[in-house]
């Protein structure tokens, strides 16, 4: 196989004119042919093994590394589905209330999901302000195919002990099962929460198609 | 005693206090003159012990003399001076490259001892490389005598090597070029002149002691223009044979090691093949001396066959000597093997070309070897200069040169590495001053490791880590467990720029749910070199180091650059 300067200068991590100086100080294994170099791969190969050098040159180039495809909130919403008029008085009791609204998870799982949606309120409360939550537990639900988030409207608010003190009448339960959609997720969430016109908009409790239309257009908005 | 006490006490501060040429030159003289006596006495008793043993030469046992040499050798250098067998050059070239030539002063009279049981009793060795042990730990002693730093040390080492060669081969310009061709392995000009000195003080030594007795006695040689044609061909016999004789003594060795008998096991069973060869062809046996000097005078008698077949079988003895656990050097067995070379191609190009009008036997035995030194050693200026100073005149030098050089290039072009270094090369221990090598071994860990840092737990709230980022300048942060302390992974600003400038972020997430946890980590065991490795493969800027599950530094690809263009500004600066 043959390789011009600019393949090698690709495969040895420099810049094409480092590799023409070397050319010029004759350190390279090359025998020129006209006005252009090409190198010999074994040449090389030789050549790297000798002088120590670390060159790869059956893989081309450096693989790219590989984009693990995030699930888009408005999908996600679509999953965990919107439920309204829960009734609660307590952080404990929302928690509980909502998860046997949730229809999407089996069963078996629950008690022990509430466990650690209770202990992650423990340690910081999940209540972000504006009446709004994100419970979710930390540690990822190897369960689940692909992520949810479930939108729960209380009928009257709660006190979740949230940051702003406020009570808290809106919860986003967010479940995924990995840390990197889950960081993801929460991210675009966050993203939607500080726009007013869709913090308004939650006010009115959407059933699930309007909430997520209306997710849909402000990703396709902001591109994320 | 107290008067002597203070006596020593004044000398040495007087010395200490000298010029450091000054000082070299004294001590490396001293050194010469040192390790030229361990060179005459090894020969010397050599000599009579061969002597001694060759009245038992014609008894149908003698062939198990070799094998009992061998046998005390090897239990010797195993039991009683604990050192490995061999030759002892690499262990001295690693030694300057990486302790500062520090030796045990052991060594200088344990090889001594044991090449002469190997060779006394007929091993095919040579003595020079445990006298070059012998002398350059003598230089390394006496630096540590007098509380040297090590690049006096390694000064002094050279010295002791250059006066050992010097004074085997009664030849001091070999002795120095040998020392700095081979030994140190770089021409500097503080290094040079005590070298000399002590090269000098060596052959000057032996030239007091045995005067008779020169190795080599400087005779002239008639050499012609019409030579250079033929020595171009014996060039390329004696590259040949350097190949075939390196690769043959590496394979042996190689075998022997496999071999799942004990130490002395082999020992016998070389030095037995090497007393049956002996039988029927004495010239394999000991050192040889005697025989390249009748060579050389032109009174060898054997016939053409007869002596075809002796180089190899003289390359066979040397490579189950050598390679069975005996004790001694290649260099003799080179000079045997390449005059023996020099005289069939000679008497093959006379009975091929009667009327040809070149030079005697002896000059293509000399030609011969400087053939195998160069291809075997690669080391073409020790070739030259040793059979320069045998022939004592430069009549010779052209053919010299022009054998030289295409023996040493052509094995070099077959056989990248020399005997000598291949095996050092081969452990990754070849470490020439200024190289890459030699850098990435001398800089330490510990001397690149970045300890300052701030440690940030891992069930801490992403706002107060923005709390700690905003006031401190740190672009890495270890993470570890709480309680028990262990580390659990690295945060880098920059993969944490996104959640960092969402302040949505702050309160829901946790450390460890952005920490990285894949990330290699480097421990204070690894050398620089395998940490660089790792660096390169995975792309990485900066690697932790965790020592027993605890953070305990950064290395930095920045810092890195920083001490090793340092590093290279030190060990490339002229004294």
């Amino acid at each position: 196989m043959e390789l011009s300067v600019f393949d090698l200068s690709k495969h040895l991590g420099v810049a094409p004119n480092t590799i023409e100086r070397w050319l010029r100080q004759g350190k390279l294994p090359v025998s020129p042919k006209g006005a252009n170099y090409r190198f010999q791969t074994s040449e090389l190969e030789k050549w790297a093994s000798k002088h120590n050098i670390n060159l790869k040159l059956s893989n081309k180039g450096i693989p790219e590394k590989e984009r693990e495809s995030v699930t888009p909130l408005s999908v996600a919403v679509k999953n965990g589905g919107v439920y309204s008029d829960i009734q609660a008085n307590d952080v404990n009791g929302v928690l509980k209330a909502c998860l046997e609204k949730i229809s999407d998870i089996s069963d078996d799982f629950k008690a022990d999901l509430f466990d650690r949606l209770v202990e992650r309120e423990k340690a910081l409360s999940t209540g972000i302000g504006n009446g709004i939550a994100i419970p979710h537990p930390r540690e990822q639900l190897s369960y689940l195919t692909s992520p949810m988030v479930s939108v729960c409207f209380l009928e009257h608010p709660v006190d979740y002990k949230a940051l702003d003190n406020q009570p808290v009448s809106t919860l986003f339960f967010l479940l995924s099962p990995t840390l990197k959609m889950h960081l993801h997720l929460l991210s675009v969430l966050s993203f939607c929460l500080r726009d007013h016109q869709f913090t308004n908009f939650l006010k009115a409790r959407p059933d699930s198609v309007a909430l997520v239309e209306k997710i849909e257009t402000l990703q396709k908005a902001n591109s994320i | 005693m107290p008067t002597i006490r203070n006596w020593y006490k004044t000398i040495y501060h007087k010395l200490f206090h000298l010029d450091d040429r000054l000082l070299l030159i004294i001590a490396g003289s001293i050194a010469g003159i040192c390790s030229g006596l361990a060179a005459v006495a090894l020969r010397l008793s050599l000599e009579s012990v061969l002597e001694w043993l060759h009245g038992f030469r014609h008894y149908g046992w003698a062939f198990i003399i070799p094998a009992i040499g061998a046998l005390l050798s090897s239990l010797y250098l195993e039991k009683i001076a604990r050192e490995g067998a061999g030759h002892g050059v690499p262990e001295v070239i690693y030694s300057v490259s990486r302790y500062g030539g520090l030796l045990r002063f052991r060594s200088s009279y344990s090889r001594l001892i044991s090449s002469f049981l190997t060779i006394g009793s007929g091993g095919s060795a040579g003595p020079e490389a445990p006298v070059v042990m012998s002398g350059s730990a003598i230089g390394s002693s006496l630096a540590k005598f007098l509380g040297l730093n090590d690049r006096q040390r390694i000064t002094l080492v050279g010295c002791g090597t250059a006066g050992a060669i010097a004074s085997i081969f009664n030849a001091p310009i070999a002795g120095l070029v040998f020392s700095i061709e081979v030994i140190l392995g770089e021409w500097k000009f503080v290094n040079i002149i005590p070298i000399a000195i002590a090269a000098v003080a060596g052959a000057q030594v032996s030239q007091a002691i045995i005067p008779e007795q020169v190795i080599f006695n400087h005779q002239p040689f008639l050499v012609g223009a019409s030579d250079i044609l033929p020595s171009l061909c014996l060039a390329v016999v004696t590259a040949m044979i350097s190949v075939l004789f390196t690769k043959v003594l590496r394979q042996t060795g190689k075998i022997a090691k496999k071999s799942s008998f004990p130490l002395w096991v082999r020992a016998v069973v070389g030095g037995c093949t090497v007393g049956i060869i002996g039988i029927f062809m004495p010239v394999v046996l000991g050192e040889g001396y005697h025989f390249i000097q009748s060579m050389i005078s032109g009174t060898f008698s054997m016939s053409v066959f007869f002596i075809f077949v002796a180089v190899f079988a003289k390359i066979f003895a040397t490579a189950m000597t050598l390679g069975w656990g005996g004790s001694g050097g290649i260099f003799a067995p080179c000079l045997l093997i390449g005059s023996l070379t020099g005289i069939v191609f000679h008497k093959a190009l006379f009975s091929l070309f009667p009327t040809i009008g070149c030079a005697s036997e002896g000059a293509y035995a000399l030609l011969g070897m400087t053939g195998l030194i160069s291809g075997v050693m690669q080391a073409p200026l020790t070739g030259i200069f040793l059979i320069v100073e045998i022939t004592g005149g430069y009549e010779t030098i052209l053919p010299l040169i022009v054998v030289s050089s295409i023996s040493s290039t052509m094995s070099h072009y077959i056989e990248p590495a020399s005997f000598y270094f291949k095996e050092l090369i081969e452990r990754g221990q070849f470490l020439r001053p200024g190289t890459d090598a030699r850098i990435l071994s001398d800089l330490n860990i510990r001397e690149l490791i970045e300890t300052e840092f701030i440690k940030v737990s891992e069930n801490m709230v992403f706002r107060k880590f923005i709390e700690i980022i905003k006031t401190s300048g740190q672009n890495f942060y270890p993470v570890i467990e709480d309680g028990t302390g262990e580390y659990k992974g690295v945060i880098q600003i920059s993969a944490i720029r996104k959640y960092a400038l969402d302040p949505g972020m702050y309160d829901m997430i946790f450390l460890n749910q952005i920490m990285d946890t894949g990330m290699m980590t480097a421990s204070l065991e690894n050398d620089l070199q395998e940490v660089l490795d790792m660096m390169d493969i995975n792309n990485m800027d900066s690697i932790s180091v965790v020592e027993n599950d605890r953070f305990i530094g950064m290395i930095l690809k920045t810092r890195i650059l920083d001490l090793y263009r340092r590093e290279l500004i030190m060990q490339t600066s002229v004294h």
